[in-house]
């Protein structure tokens, strides 16, 4: 369809105020100031603003009410997550939120709803995500890590990787292969891990960025019990797929994308060739046009997705992969503008400066340290969630049928 | 005209190759980024290619150089690249040795001997923190007092500055109008302060505050009054060469190791490289450094044989490498999926150095407007 019809909600002007007062009352100075400079957010600081978050009912806004949600429009979300990065709070950790919550409540029975919602809207758990396997990265689907059922318990062997926060993380949804028989599709089961239960070993991985959020996670003869089964044996693919989908969308932060755009600027007024403000450069204003172009782009499409989700239920498999290839090839772009001027001041990383606290000098713009951490840390944007290859060939299969 | 032939060049750039695979492996470069200390180099390493000749590739004979041209110390710069060095090259040999080699009086160019042999450190401290890439912007000051010197300002982030015995420091004689003069400066004068950090590969510079520095009048460079912004230019020309053969040294290297991971990884049942989409776009990224090492090669022929239109064809060679290295960089992180965003491979240092490169002494845009406006 050329045009589609989007009925204007005019409460959602309003939602968005009642956003920015609460964020500019509740979101803490300190954690405020560290993520606009891009310095790491500890723990406790991330737990205590995503509290306050949970404790509004906010983090899991979209939620049906039925499960303890709000049941917001999706456009009532992206308002949400825009105001959110737009106030400099950290980003809402999907893996519970956005991610296990939904699948739980979706698939999960009784007992499990009952055990892991309430954690999940009021972020008293942390969750992670166990699907990549050292072989198994772009093709998921032959994963290893086996879980054999032993009485009332499933006993898991094998290994995940890239596994983000899962040094933090008070438990995991995990793919485990329960059969490996038929299809590598089918036997690919969901099991909900507790991270304290013995035999599972959480190792570092250092990022190019220096820093560390990713982690290889080791099982050894873990006892799962059966209960944390989620849906059926063998249809872990199904309840992994529904939730890629949703991965794809919550990829794309334009929140975040219009506050590297309000750096970039500033960047441009400090940042100097032969003593003029390259904000005067006729190369550089080009490039804000296009990144601004390159911006509306991607809300545009993001509109039209949520349009499309609000006829039909859910985003389109397709809609969903050309937003996260066109959203994730933009923020590298922004990212990229950003060094091309930080450039000018050497490209200095100051990791330290990263850290709270540090009281060291700083070289350049205050906020370089943090972006370049964004520039390197989003390398990855266009291979997690589904490298920008896969999701073409998603399009390709799904949509034009080859 | 180079004093080396088609032979000696190929021994050169085996003996470098040689080094790289038995002694500077990734290993070691690991081993010597991970010291936390001020250099983030190896002092060891740097008297090593002192020994085998390296240092004086391109110096002349009468500091006991090989009386290489800037094609036989490229050759190093490439190697520089191929293995990540992570010596000062670019500041003490390219930059440093090469404004003495070009200004300095009979007396001044004995440093260069010191330079040969490993003994002497130098760094070239000409951009200032609003210069950005202008070639010109000159605002610390030398005022003439008694014999000597006294002077005034802040340069921007030097690469291996805090390492340095000298500094090179570009600065305007009497005032604000004055004409542009280098000077050398002991790193230890009195009123040197160095701010020092790591940059974006790593490697560690430093920022530098001159207050009240007092040098004697055998510190400026050469024996002529006139403005050294023109010989300025040209040196910062030898610096965008060297760095861009540093970068296909790199991109080269990282290209072949991107080959390498689609042959040996299998994904949905055969290598990564059965994949056509794959194998177009490491087609494209072998194009890209061929495209790049020509035009590097173009220049330096150019430069070398003191074509009149030298420093266009070195302008040509820093647009299209700084094009090739960032698609190459980037493309090799992307086709290493989640392993190219690890510390512990070295797909990612090859993508930061390769970004250093690209922005050093100017970036591709930057390049492009320059040609632009010279018509």
């Amino acid at each position: 369809m050329f045009i589609r019809t989007v009925e204007r909600d005019a409460t959602l002007e309003a939602f968005r105020t009642e956003v920015r007062e609460f964020c500019e009352r509740e979101l803490p100075t300190k954690t405020r100031e560290n993520q606009e400079l891009g310095r790491h957010i500890e723990k406790q600081d991330y737990d205590a603003w995503l509290k306050i978050l949970g404790a509004k009912g906010w983090l899991t806004g979209k939620w049906p009410k039925e499960h303890g949600g709000l049941g917001w429009s999706p456009e009532q979300h992206v308002i949400f997550t825009e105001e959110i990065g737009r106030a400099g709070a950290p980003p809402i950790v999907p893996f519970g939120v956005t991610m296990v919550g939904p699948v739980i409540y979706t698939f999960g029975t009784d007992e499990q709803k009952a055990q892991y919602l309430e954690g999940i809207r009021k972020s008293n758990a942390w969750w992670c995500q166990g699907y990549s396997e050292p072989g198994a990265g772009s093709d998921l689907a032959s994963l290893k890590t086996s879980a054999v059922r032993d009485g009332d318990d499933y006993v898991v062997n094998g290994q995940k990787i890239w596994t983000s926060y899962a040094h933090w993380a008070d438990m995991m949804f995990c793919l485990v292969r329960t059969d490996s028989s038929g299809k590598k599709q089918q036997g690919i089961s969901f099991l909900l891990i507790d991270m304290k239960t013995p035999g599972v070993t959480v190792r570092p991985i250092i990022a190019i960025t220096k820093g560390h959020h990713l982690n290889e996670v080791f099982f050894d003869d873990v006892r799962v019990p059966a209960k944390n089964l989620v849906g059926e044996e063998g249809k872990g693919w199904t309840y992994a797929k529904f939730l890629l989908a949703n991965e794809r969308v919550g990829n794309v932060e334009t929140g975040k994308f219009e506050r590297y755009m309000d750096q970039l600027r500033v960047l441009l007024e400090v940042t100097k060739d032969g003593g003029k403000p390259l904000s005067e450069n006729p190369s550089f204003q080009r490039k804000v046009a296009e990144l601004e172009v390159g911006l509306e782009t991607v809300k545009a499409l993001m509109a039209d997705q949520l349009a499309v989700a609000r006829a039909e239920g859910a985003p389109s498999m397709i809609g969903a992969s050309a937003l996260k290839i066109r959203g994730t090839a933009l923020q590298q772009e922004i990212l990229q503008v950003i060094v091309d001027v930080l450039g000018r001041h050497g490209l200095v990383y100051q990791t330290d400066a990263l850290v709270e606290g540090w009281n060291g000098e700083v070289i350049g713009p205050e906020d370089s340290a943090g972006l370049i951490y964004e520039h390197l840390y989003r390398r990855a944007a266009t291979i997690y969630g589904g490298s920008t290859e896969v999701q073409k060939n998603i399009i390709a299969k799904g949509a034009l049928d080859l | 005209m180079s004093a080396f032939t088609s032979e000696e060049r190929q021994l050169l750039d085996d003996s470098l190759q040689d080094y790289i695979r038995s002694k500077y492996t990734f290993e070691h470069f690991r081993e010597l980024t991970a010291a936390d200390e001020v250099d983030g180099f190896g002092r060891a390493e740097w008297s090593e290619y002192a020994e085998l000749g390296w240092l004086g590739t391109s110096l002349p004979e009468s500091a006991d150089g090989a009386g290489g041209g800037l094609t036989e110390l490229c050759i190093v710069m490439a190697a520089c690249g191929r293995g990540l060095l992570l010596e000062p090259f670019l500041s003490t040999i390219v930059m440093g040795a090469g404004a003495i080699e070009k200004v300095g009086t009979g007396e001044q160019q004995k440093i260069l001997s010191e330079v040969a042999v490993g003994k002497r450190l130098l760094a070239f401290a000409h951009v200032e923190p609003d210069a950005g890439y202008a070639r010109d912007y000159v605002r610390t000051v030398a005022r003439p007092e008694g014999e000597g010197f006294v002077l005034d300002g802040e340069k921007g982030f030097t690469l291996h500055a805090q390492s340095a015995d000298t500094l090179i420091v570009s600065a305007r004689v009497g005032g604000d109008a004055g004409p542009v003069a280098l000077f050398l400066v002991p790193a230890n004068a009195e009123g040197v302060h160095f701010r020092p950090g790591p940059a974006f590969d790593g490697r560690r510079g430093a920022e530098i505050s001159l207050s009240g520095v007092k040098v004697g009048g055998d510190a400026k460079l050469g024996a002529s009054d006139a403005d050294q912004t023109e010989v300025i230019s040209g040196l910062i020309d030898r610096g965008v060469i060297a760095a861009s053969a540093e970068a296909v040294g790199a991109m080269t290297t990282v290209a072949e190791m991107t080959l390498e991971y689609l042959k040996s990884r299998e994904q949905f049942g055969q290598p990564l490289a059965k994949f056509q989409v794959l194998q177009h776009r490491i087609v494209e990224m072998n194009l890209a450094c061929e495209e790049a090492r020509v035009l590097v090669h173009a220049a330096l022929e150019a430069v070398d044989t003191g074509s009149p239109v030298a420093q266009r064809m070195v302008w040509n060679a820093k647009v299209q490498t700084a094009k090739s290295a960032r698609l190459v960089g980037g493309q090799a992180i992307q086709l290493h999926g989640g392993m190219g965003m690890t510390d512990e491979l070295a797909i990612g240092h090859y993508y930061k150095r390769l970004t250093m490169c690209e922005t050093m002494y100017g970036d591709g845009d930057w390049y492009l407007s320059q040609i632009t406006a010279k018509g």
